[in-house]
């Protein structure tokens, strides 16, 4: 049975980027480019500089993988972005969105999150580690971070999407 | 019949998404967020088509899917996966259970829409679900014809329609058409290269939203073989080369199923008039008898008691005609109508050589018929201007 020591960094690389272009691509249709020059930042477990400048609101949106291997992903939208990705999914004006509530734009970030997370997954599932997706929850703060336990592989890759940024935090169980 | 399609989903943003995806077509779609709620949803609303999550709380996809298969009511609803669930052995084992698709998410709204159209028979919403379109409408018409001539003559032909006649040579052109635009009828031409019209027939027939546009074959009167092939592969109906544009004008109108009934009816003033035009083909008295009674009642039911029969653009008579206006006094009479004639000197004199038109009298112009009825009113004739025809077996 392959082991996750096996998957190399640029497989887990290529693994997200291609699920990050392949979800904002078909709901979106919208480019995602992965900026190649500050990712995999504190791979080692280092204290964790914030990756985005956070100005305002970010909408995190999270899904879990269990299985062989296990894991999670968090990815962060500044507000004006989740809006945005909402008002695209669903086909609403801006004023609806508002009138709406904030609920709904947590609802398209988590399905965001969910459908990017299930392709990369399946991917790995793919490769002979079967998973299983858990349900997505939605973190919103203007002044937070998010640390993993020290037991946890961190991944951080960084997305252009237009004029915006998407930050994808991979956080994994190291093999047993 | 409308169809329903139960979406259970967790997220009510892929609720929301399917309904988008769905809100051209003729379907009803019902929601629930969970397999419980789904479950109570299948039973309750017995739902034609379900797409199915699977990372759902309270109860899961495939737990609600294996319920599904094991309840013999509704063992037989066909189930489609939606969900970001996949990997080929999660796939398999799901499929083993007994579902009819799988759509991994990210998904397009235009492929889901198209795996559902294959399961049930997906109608596009007409505008006004009731209301017929009339020959005053505006409609797409694509021409696809290696023949610039015959577009040209289909477009010069029809160029007092409202309709646009849009003509592309290849079926390379008529399908990037399709993909930008939902025309109303097709007309494909028999003689483009490779049995080309055929394919092109068939693409069209596949997409959901086209799956019920006419599509007409334009083909040479002398070959019959293409003209058979078209029949059975199921074109709506066969244009024959030279193009008779009158003929191809009433066949698009019945096609689009369109009102035509203006052209012959309208009400003008507190008068009923029934116009015939100058060439009555046999045609155009079929559709005149289609509406002849539906439309006499209507005047009647909103109060109108005067009725002028138009004949004065007519070149002439025949039998189909003259039997259409016998029944067009005759409907009149039973609906206690007063009724009236125009005509012009051709037709005033072909009268008067059938025994069934003889007696018929005739105004020269609206003004004179519509002045007519303030006489006849006060005469005790059963209140007709014109002498009553004799019946016609």
């Amino acid at each position: 049975m392959p082991t996750i020591d096996q998957i190399s960094e640029s497989v887990f690389r290529e693994t997200i980027n291609r699920a990050v272009q392949d979800v904002f691509k078909t709901m979106l249709s919208k480019a995602a480019t992965m900026n190649n020059s500050s990712d995999v930042a504190n791979a080692d477990g280092t204290p964790w500089e914030h990756p985005v400048q956070i100005n305002g609101q970010q909408v995190v949106g999270t899904v879990g993988f269990i299985g062989d291997i296990s894991g999670l992903i968090y990815l962060y939208l500044e507000a004006s972005f989740a809006n945005e990705v909402a008002s695209h999914m669903l086909g609403m004006t801006n004023q609806e969105l508002v009138e709406a509530g904030d609920e709904v734009v947590n609802d398209a970030v988590g399905e965001l999150t969910n459908m990017t997370v299930g392709t990369f997954k399946n991917q790995l599932a793919d490769k002979g580690f079967p998973c299983r997706l858990t349900i997505p929850s939605i973190l919103r703060g203007s002044n937070f971070s998010i640390e993993p336990v020290s037991s946890a592989t961190r991944r951080i890759y960084r997305f252009n999407v237009g004029a915006h940024n998407l930050v994808v935090d991979l956080l994994m169980k190291t093999g047993d | 019949m409308r169809y329903k399609i139960l979406t259970v989903d967790d997220s009510k943003t892929v609720r929301i998404i399917v309904k988008k995806a769905f809100k051209s077509f003729d379907c009803e779609i019902i929601e629930a967020a969970n397999g419980v709620e789904g479950l109570a949803a299948a039973g309750k609303e017995m739902p034609d088509l379900i797409l199915l999550d699977i990372t759902m709380p309270v109860m899961d996809g495939v737990e609600m899917l294996t319920k599904i298969k094991s309840d013999p009511t509704l063992k037989g609803i066909p189930v489609i996966m939606l969900t970001a669930e996949g990997g080929r052995d999660n796939v398999l084992k799901i499929a083993k259970i007994g579902v009819r698709d799988y759509i991994v998410k990210p998904f397009k709204e235009d492929v889901l829409v198209e795996k559902c159209g294959r399961i049930i028979d997906l109608k596009p919403l007409t505008d006004g679900p009731t209301k017929a379109k009339s020959i005053f409408d505006p409609a797409t018409i694509l021409v696809v014809e290696d023949k610039p001539a015959i577009i040209q003559q289909i477009q010069e032909g029809l160029k007092h329609t409202p309709w646009k006649i849009h003509g592309v040579n290849t079926t390379g052109e008529a399908i990037d058409f399709c993909g930008k635009n939902t025309p109303d009828l097709v007309i494909i031409s028999l003689s483009l290269p490779d049995e080309a019209a055929f394919t092109l027939f068939r693409l069209i027939r596949q997409n959901v939203k086209s799956k019920y546009t006419p599509i007409f074959a334009l083909v040479v009167k002398t070959e019959m073989n293409a003209q058979q092939q078209a029949q059975q592969v199921g074109f709506s109906y066969i244009v024959t080369k030279p193009i008779e544009i009158s003929e191809l004008e009433s066949k698009i109108a019945k096609a689009m199923n369109l009102d035509t009934s203006q052209r012959y009816f309208a009400v003008d003033g507190d008068v009923f008039v029934m116009r015939l035009p100058e060439n009555t083909t046999q045609t155009v008295v079929g559709e005149v008898l289609n509406y002849l009674k539906p439309k006499i009642a209507e005047a009647v039911d909103s109060g109108i008691v005067k009725a002028v029969i138009d004949l004065h653009e007519l070149k002439g008579l025949n039998m189909a005609v003259i039997k259409l206006l016998i029944q067009a006094m005759q409907t009149c009479k039973e609906l206690a109508l007063q009724y009236t004639l125009i005509g012009n000197s051709q037709i005033v004199s072909e009268c008067k050589g059938f025994e069934d038109t003889r007696n018929w009298q005739f105004h020269d112009s609206i003004a004179d018929a519509k002045a007519s009825f303030g006489k006849s009113a006060s005469s005790s004739n059963a209140g007709t201007a014109a002498p009553q025809p004799a019946a016609v077996a």
